[in-house]
């Protein structure tokens, strides 16, 4: 039996049976969302487990079994088309938003409207779920909503209070605004060349590449790096991961600037307008795009984005607008890295600034999911996020510490956490691309280390009055971030085993040297 | 040429955008993101039309009559995507709106420019 499926119906059932689960108390819908949520972990995990050791990208069709219509030649259903790095990052929300959830249980618990609240976030871990694994890009669009109004509804949540209302304001035009722009390049796209399935679009695209391809190609692009929240255009990010509850901010900065952000863009560029593709083509004097072009647009923005991203973060007083702010420099690293694997496809140092950026994705929802759980604890158990106030927090609160020199070293790169591993691969590839690359990533992390430091310097520091009577934070609160501190230490033992093992396969087959994306759909066509 | 039904779409969706950047009322604001919605799904849809031998297209409904006739359905597709699209729009309408209350109820005001408390 094919398991993908239920990896959007879980979810969906358990989100929307919510309120029906919540007239039986709150006990029942507490445990009735773990187990949803668990559940949707493990499916999750045997979809990876499957596409790993097959290392083949798994292919499903809605309602049929076969994508090709009836007397005709090319696919007119929805298709879902997992790879490797779809299945990874399916793994990765899952894992991050069932810990987010376990979290919420204690950290939500005096809010009103819980039955709401877990109806959102399961919503919005599908509609994440739903992006990684499409291969529809109606479909994309779809579970991009789907994803986007649960996040600014979870944004606003606390509607009692100015800051959540005008984060949720702020957020919700600049994303819809986003939004529309990615709509009209699909509309661009479909009325060149009248199909919706990405790997059947890439072929056409590839047959005929015209001005309005790249037309598309740029509103795309440009309304998801507004998604992601690379610099110009980070100003809603700062204000909306701060002003959502903590559990939701872990997500937010951990999953969703990622899935409905730097991951499309990856599927879009290598999926759709595969680099590899048109230079095939344009050695042998055939009209082609030319991607390099897009690669440095990329590379510039990501640039900007990591020394602006972590300088902001060094001169914050609010612990979580710092901590968002560094979310803004991390996706710079991403950026950078599939910038780079752009312009050097098809080489070693295209391969290896791809695996640093897959495995960024990765470690950066870990340890910034770690990062606003200790937020949460110290909002929950002290009251305030004004870095003036939490002087001297360290003896009071010894574990959520602990967890936090962890967290800020391994997102800072220091050996031998998970965070070094990613960012070595970063800049060793921008090194041997362009050194001048290489430095500004370096500048980046200087800014970086600053900002980490004057947080653990404030809570090592001479005790304040505020924090005087403070207790560390209950169970409930202390499982996922203990289960967070264990992963990013075992995979910072493990880095290079994991890099080879997991991470290399998954950049190879977002890179497809050899069209896999295609391949995949070819079968059904015949002929291929 | 560029068929008439194009320019009015992209004038539709200039129009939103020219709203969304100059406008600083709250509920204009959320009249630009529908404008600009609409303007794609006209877009979408005139993609779909089609005129064969000057006889007017069909709705799209597959009964086996009307390929006998001759005349040509427009495209089903867009009106699917259409559909699907308002549907979304109507969600981030009534998102955008609640919203715009609670907004009004703290800040007492729906000028934009006065959502500036969150700053740092």
């Amino acid at each position: 039996m094919n398991v993908l499926p239920w990896l959007i119906i879980t979810p969906l059932f358990g989100a929307f049976s919510m309120p029906v689960i919540s007239l039986l108390g709150g006990k029942f819908r507490e445990h009735w969302v773990v187990i949803v949520s668990g559940l949707t972990l493990g499916i999750a995990a045997k979809v990876f487990y499957t596409i790993w050791k097959s290392n083949e990208i798994l292919v499903y069709t809605l309602g049929d079994t076969n994508p090709i219509g009836n007397g005709v030649k090319f696919p007119i259903r929805i298709i879902w088309e997992v790879d490797l790095f779809g299945a990874l990052l399916a793994l990765t929300i899952t894992f991050v938003s069932f810990l987010a959830i376990l979290y919420s249980l204690e950290y939500m618990k005096h809010d009103t409207g819980l039955d709401k609240y877990y109806t959102l976030t399961l919503v919005l871990e599908l509609g994440m779920l739903g992006i990684v694994i499409t291969g529809d890009i109606f479909n994309f669009y779809v579970f991009l909503e789907i994803m986007s109004i649960a996040s600014y509804a979870l944004v606003a949540f606390r509607n009692d209070t100015w800051e959540g209302i005008e984060a949720g304001v702020k957020y919700m035009f600049v994303g819809s605004l986003a939004s529309s722009f990615i709509l009209l390049g699909i509309a661009l796209l479909y009325g060149q060349y009248g199909t919706l399935t990405m790997a059947y679009l890439a072929m056409k695209i590839a047959e005929n590449p015209t001005l309005i391809s790249k037309v598309a190609l740029a509103f795309l692009v440009g309304g998801l790096l507004f998604k992601s929240g690379a610099v110009p255009v980070h100003m809603w990010l700062s204000d909306a991961h701060p002003a959502a509850p903590s559990s939701i901010s872990a997500m937010l900065s951990g999953l969703v600037i990622k899935a409905g952000g730097v991951y499309a863009i990856a599927r879009i560029i290598f999926g759709i307008f595969n680099p590899g593709l048109h230079s095939y083509l344009k050695a042998f004097d055939m009209p082609a795009l030319n991607l390099n072009t897009l690669g440095w647009i990329i590379i510039f923005f990501a640039c900007l984005t990591l020394v602006i991203g972590n300088a902001m973060a060094v001169v914050q007083n609010d612990m979580k607008r710092l901590f968002a702010f560094s979310s803004v420099g991390q996706i710079g690293y991403i950026l950078l890295g599939f910038g780079i694997g752009i312009v050097a496809y098809g080489d070693k140092i295209g391969e290896i600034a791809l695996t640093g950026a897959v495995y960024h994705i990765v470690n950066h929802a870990v340890i910034k999911g770690l990062l606003f759980f200790i937020a949460g604890a110290v909002i929950h158990q002290v009251g305030t996020k004004n870095l003036n106030e939490l002087s001297g927090l360290a003896r009071r609160m010894p574990f959520t510490t602990l967890s936090f020199i962890i967290g800020a070293a391994a997102i800072i790169g220091l050996p031998p956490l998970n965070g070094f591993a990613s960012k070595w691969l970063i800049y060793e590839s921008s090194a041997m691309y362009n050194p001048i690359l290489a430095v500004i990533a370096v500048i980046g992390t200087v800014f970086s280390l600053a900002a980490y430091t004057r947080v653990l310097f404030t809570f090592l520091g001479v005790e304040s009055e505020k924090v005087k009577m403070v207790k560390e934070p209950g169970n409930a609160m202390i499982v996922p971030m203990l289960v967070l501190v264990i992963i990013i230490l075992v995979m910072g033992i493990l880095s290079w085993q994991i890099s080879d093992k997991i991470m290399l396969p998954t950049a190879k087959m977002l890179e497809q040297l050899n069209g896999e994306y295609i391949m995949a759909l070819l079968k059904f066509m015949g002929g291929g | 040429m560029i068929a008439f039904q194009f320019v009015t779409a992209f004038l539709m969706i200039f129009m939103g955008l020219y709203a969304f950047l100059y406008k600083r009322n709250l509920i204009k604001l959320v009249l630009a993101l529908n404008l600009v919605d609409a303007g794609i799904h006209l877009l979408l849809i005139s993609l779909g039309y089609r005129l064969e031998n000057g006889l007017l297209p069909t709705a799209p409904i597959y009964t086996g009559y009307e390929t006998l006739k001759g005349t040509p359905m427009v495209g089903p597709i867009p009106q699917a995507l259409v559909l699907t699209s308002i549907v979304i729009g109507v969600c981030v309408l009534s998102l955008a709106m609640a919203l715009t209350i609670n907004a009004y109820q703290h800040y007492e005001t729906l000028d934009v420019s006065k959502l500036r408390r969150l700053r740092g």
